[in-house]
């Protein structure tokens, strides 16, 4: 066997040469110019690389008019829990449940004021949060999502590009944590979109669509956010360390614990 | 779980919560099953003659130049009477203590080895701290490693760890911040990759029994991957604060797992509360003393 290979081996080689030469097909990177300006013709950067840190976040937590109706499960999710800031937030009382290092996941991780990397590998997409130090794969290998995907924090993400925007499906998340700062619930048949297109070089632009019809009688489209590229930073280390968590919610969230209007 | 599931080293809970799939696993129908079997016994007698004519080992390929991307899983470490090496150094071949490092030492209760005072444990890791290298590069569970260029990504299964190593030839920082993980920057040499590190804390232990780590350590860790399926690991403590010598590991080998997946292992602090309520304190009794 090891003699067949060796013959073919050259053979292999000479066929793929040129294929070896070809670059990947993504378009040209015509947003690198500095000319090329969002909603012109010309086509978006498929490359979504590097660090961004969002503009302004104001949606720490989804204003209850813009929310879509809340399900009976729903309701009584969102009821249970006890925000730490919001309109119901009593000091004292609240129980989020990343206040002890619990895992935000998707979406919460998406829209806080913390920078976060995007890294393109091996068909795969990688996103690193600085916020607890958390990362997760998007694979965008072509793969459909799974039939029957474990139930996990992060759940199981695929992407592909549609035109410009790079559209993310996530599925198979467990019920545990809060999508905001306000306690709106998730379920287990959330599914979530993302959207993210490459307005110019220095600019990404993402919106969310949560489709969770356990938890909501609605899909709820996000406003689009925007992110800066930050070309010279790199993402610091930020664990979530449940005795630091502790001290911090005593010294400072708990007397603070009302939020102003 | 009974208690003498529990191996030395391992969580047994790996079995439950880990997730390691094949992309794309299907099952195989019932009726070719039956016609796999003659199939092997066949390809073996006819391709014996020529196996035997190569070598008395499978034939593997050689390692890929300078590519250590994959996922990895640990041999089981054995000793040779066959009982598996906890993940801790024992006390007869890790370098002396200084006196800052005994105090540590001394105030840290495991849950493991000889040391165990059952209720009494105090590993920051149960409360859910990251454990960080060296500790995570000897764990029972697989690590990946994602080369691009200029950075090597390494993602730790358990509690969803990951690192970067710079390889675009800076050097180590001066002066850098304490920090869980340090700074690692990674270079070639030969067909050694090594990385060091440094810029530590003293918060975690780096073993399961309480060995500590201070600000002054400084981490190497000597990679090889001797040929497609195995990576050799050595790492070298040089913590002049806590040890008076340098410690250097046993080579630690790791399998080539293509196909699997990460699987999602966060540590959340209330189950390994409740675990180590129901599990370990039970358990914490002296189970995996090694020969003394």
């Amino acid at each position: 066997m090891k003699l067949a290979h060796l013959f073919l081996a050259p053979i292999v080689v000479l066929v793929l040469m040129p294929a070896a030469f070809a670059q990947n097909n993504n378009p040209p990177d015509a947003a690198k110019s500095a000319t090329s300006a969002p909603g012109t013709s010309a086509a978006l950067s498929h490359d979504l690389s590097g660090m961004w840190m969002p503009y302004s976040v104001h949606m720490d937590g989804i204003d209850e008019k813009l929310r879509p109706p809340l399900t009976a499960w729903g309701q009584a999710r969102f009821d249970a829990s006890a925000p730490l800031v919001g309109p119901r937030a009593v000091a004292g009382k609240e129980n989020n449940p990343a206040l002890h290092c619990e895992p935000e996941a998707v979406p919460k991780s998406l829209v806080l004021p913390n920078p976060f990397e995007i890294v393109e590998a091996s068909g795969r997409v990688f996103m690193f949060f600085e916020q607890y130090h958390l990362w997760r794969t998007i694979w965008a290998d072509g793969r459909p999502l799974p039939k029957d995907p474990d139930i996990t924090f992060l759940g199981y993400s695929v992407g592909k590009w549609e035109g410009d925007t790079f559209v993310v499906d996530t599925i198979g998340m467990n019920d545990k944590p809060w999508v905001d700062s306000y306690g709106n619930p998730r379920s287990e048949q959330m599914h979530l979109t993302e959207r993210y297109r490459r307005l110019d070089h220095d600019t990404l632009e993402m919106q969310i669509i949560m489709d969770d019809p356990k938890a909501y009688t609605k899909p709820w489209v996000s406003p689009p956010q925007k992110f800066k590229l930050e070309p010279n930073w790199e993402i610091a280390e930020f664990f979530c360390i449940v005795d630091e968590e502790n001290n911090y919610g005593d010294a400072v969230r708990k007397p603070a614990g009302v939020a102003p209007k | 779980m009974e208690v003498k599931e529990i191996q030395e080293g391992q969580d047994v809970r790996d079995k439950n919560i880990r997730r390691h799939r094949r992309w794309g696993d299907f099952s195989v129908p019932l009726l070719p099953q039956f016609l796999l079997l003659p199939v092997f016994l066949f390809s073996i007698l006819f391709f014996s003659s020529k196996l035997h004519a190569q070598t008395t080992q499978p034939s593997v390929a050689p390692a890929p130049s300078h590519d250590l991307g994959g996922v990895w899983m640990p041999f089981p470490d054995k000793k040779e009477n066959g009982e598996p090496v906890i993940s801790g150094i024992e006390e007869k071949t890790r370098p002396p203590l200084t006196p800052w490092g005994q105090a540590r030492f001394d105030a840290a209760i495991p849950f493991l080895g000889p040391r165990v005072q059952p209720g009494k444990e105090n590993n920051p890791s149960l409360r859910c701290e990251p454990e960080s290298v060296p500790k995570s590069l000897i764990l029972p569970n697989p690590f990946e490693i994602v080369q691009i260029p200029g950075r090597i990504f390494m993602f730790f299964e358990e509690f969803h760890l990951w690192r970067t190593i710079w390889t675009d030839g800076r050097p180590l920082p001066i002066n850098p911040d304490p920090s869980y993980l340090g700074y690692s920057v990674g270079r070639w040499q030969g067909d050694t990759f090594i990385v060091e590190t440094i810029g530590f804390n003293d918060k975690p232990w780096v073993d399961a029994y309480g060995n500590p780590r201070s600000e002054q350590m400084h981490l190497t860790e000597r990679y090889r991957r001797i040929d497609h399926d195995t990576l050799e690991l050595r790492i070298v403590m040089d913590d002049p604060k806590a040890y008076t010598k340098t410690w250097e590991s046993s080579p630690r080998l790791f399998k080539f797992e293509p196909g699997w997946e990460i699987g999602e292992y966060f540590c959340v602090v209330d189950e390994e509360v409740d675990y180590a309520g129901r599990v370990r304190k039970p358990a914490g009794g002296d189970v995996t003393a090694p020969e003394k």
